[in-house]
């Protein structure tokens, strides 16, 4: 299919390549989205983690706080993805992995991750965040920096996006810059194929 | 990004050296007429960061030259004059050491104490030398969870860095 990647064409009858992915994403991020201040963006999520850790003072509870906002924010914003990037199914995991790098995090934080250790049978793969909008100028305090992740409500977002288009996926990060660890790495497996379920037949 | 509030790779200043590097904290008394935090906003020009550089001198010595610039500084921004500009220039000179000062429209004061030396110091090189460590404290303030008004000193790991790359190179 011979399509000018530039025209705004949303009926894709291919699925694209990698290639085509990574030019969708970035026509994307460059017209069809609004863009925000980054240090407005940065200060507004640093000030919710750190009101959470007040609030909980608990880190592990503020991870999963983050997980659960991430999964609402999921769930709706994978309306608005599916709408703008005109996305038909992906046939594989590993595309799947490919779509949500070049497309979906262009498209909301301009960065693309980048696809590490996919695993032989294809259902788990590892990105890793080169730069990350969410923790610019951040330093965890002592205490935070073994229990704290401080992105997680991006694991919430893939875990919610995801379980709308009936894949059941874990999602967790496995070392952040933060921590002082050397890249920012979250892994991501699927679990299983969710089935269209019939509803219960009322009694 | 702005890419100024990043580690710059710009060489320490070959002019003159830098003896002190010290951030000074507003000095403000008022209570906010809010109900629910019992807030005030409090500040005594506590120094925030006092990082001297030298071997010569006694850091006791720098926490004397800070305190007496907070003075001449409160009297160089007195209501009635008209200097609207952030650098202060130089305030005073002790000994062998200058001392020169900057302070940010939330009064937040940084000074350099650095050893006189026969050349002439250029402004434009000591506004250079500012403008780097307003950047960093900008970054430090961009963190999330540092307290602005309950720590009494600054702790930030990578603010000292910066420091002192900018110093020492």
């Amino acid at each position: 299919m011979q399509g000018n990647p530039n025209s705004n064409n949303r009926s894709t009858a291919a699925l694209p390549s990698g290639q085509r992915a990574k030019q969708t994403g970035e026509d994307i991020w460059k017209s069809r989205t609004d863009k925000i201040n980054a240090e407005l963006f940065t200060l507004t999520y640093g000030s919710l983690v750190a009101q959470l850790v007040k609030d909980y003072e608990d880190y592990i509870e503020v991870n999963a706080q983050l997980d659960k906002m991430g999964y609402n924010m999921g769930c709706r914003l994978i309306e608005d993805f599916i709408a703008k990037s005109g996305m038909t199914k992906c046939g594989s995991f590993v595309e799947t992995a490919d779509v949500i790098s070049k497309i979906g995090f262009k498209m909301y934080l301009g960065i693309t991750p980048t696809i590490t250790n996919v695993s032989p049978d294809g259902k788990e793969f590892s990105l890793v965040f080169e730069e990350n909008p969410l923790a610019e100028f951040v330093e965890l305090p002592d205490e935070a920096v073994r229990e704290l992740w401080y992105s997680n409500v991006l694991c919430g977002v893939l875990r919610g996006a995801l379980e709308m288009v009936l894949l059941q996926v874990e999602c967790q990060f496995v070392s952040d810059v933060l921590r002082g660890d050397e890249s920012t790495e979250m892994k991501v497996k699927l679990v299983k194929v969710l089935d269209e379920e019939v509803p219960a037949a009322d009694e | 990004m702005d890419s100024g509030a990043t580690f710059e790779n710009q060489k320490p200043p070959s002019s003159f050296s830098v003896m002190c590097v010290a951030v000074i904290g507003k000095n403000v008394s008022g209570e906010l007429d809010h109900d629910d935090a019992l807030k005030q906003i409090i500040g005594q020009n506590n120094p925030l960061f006092i990082r001297p550089f030298s071997t010569r001198h006694q850091e006791l010595k720098f926490h004397y030259c800070c305190h007496t610039a907070c003075d001449i500084i409160e009297e160089r921004v007195a209501p009635g004059s008209k200097n609207m500009d952030l650098y202060l220039g130089l305030l005073y000179c002790l000994e062998d050491l200058a001392v020169y000062g900057f302070m940010t429209n939330t009064k937040i004061k940084f000074v350099i104490v650095i050893s006189m030396t026969d050349s002439s110091i250029k402004d434009i090189e000591m506004k250079n030398l500012f403008r780097r460590i307003h950047n960093q404290y900008i970054a430090l303030v961009n963190n999330p969870f540092y307290e602005l008004e309950s720590l009494p000193k600054i702790t930030s790991k990578r603010f000292h860095t910066a420091i002192d790359t900018m110093v020492l190179g």
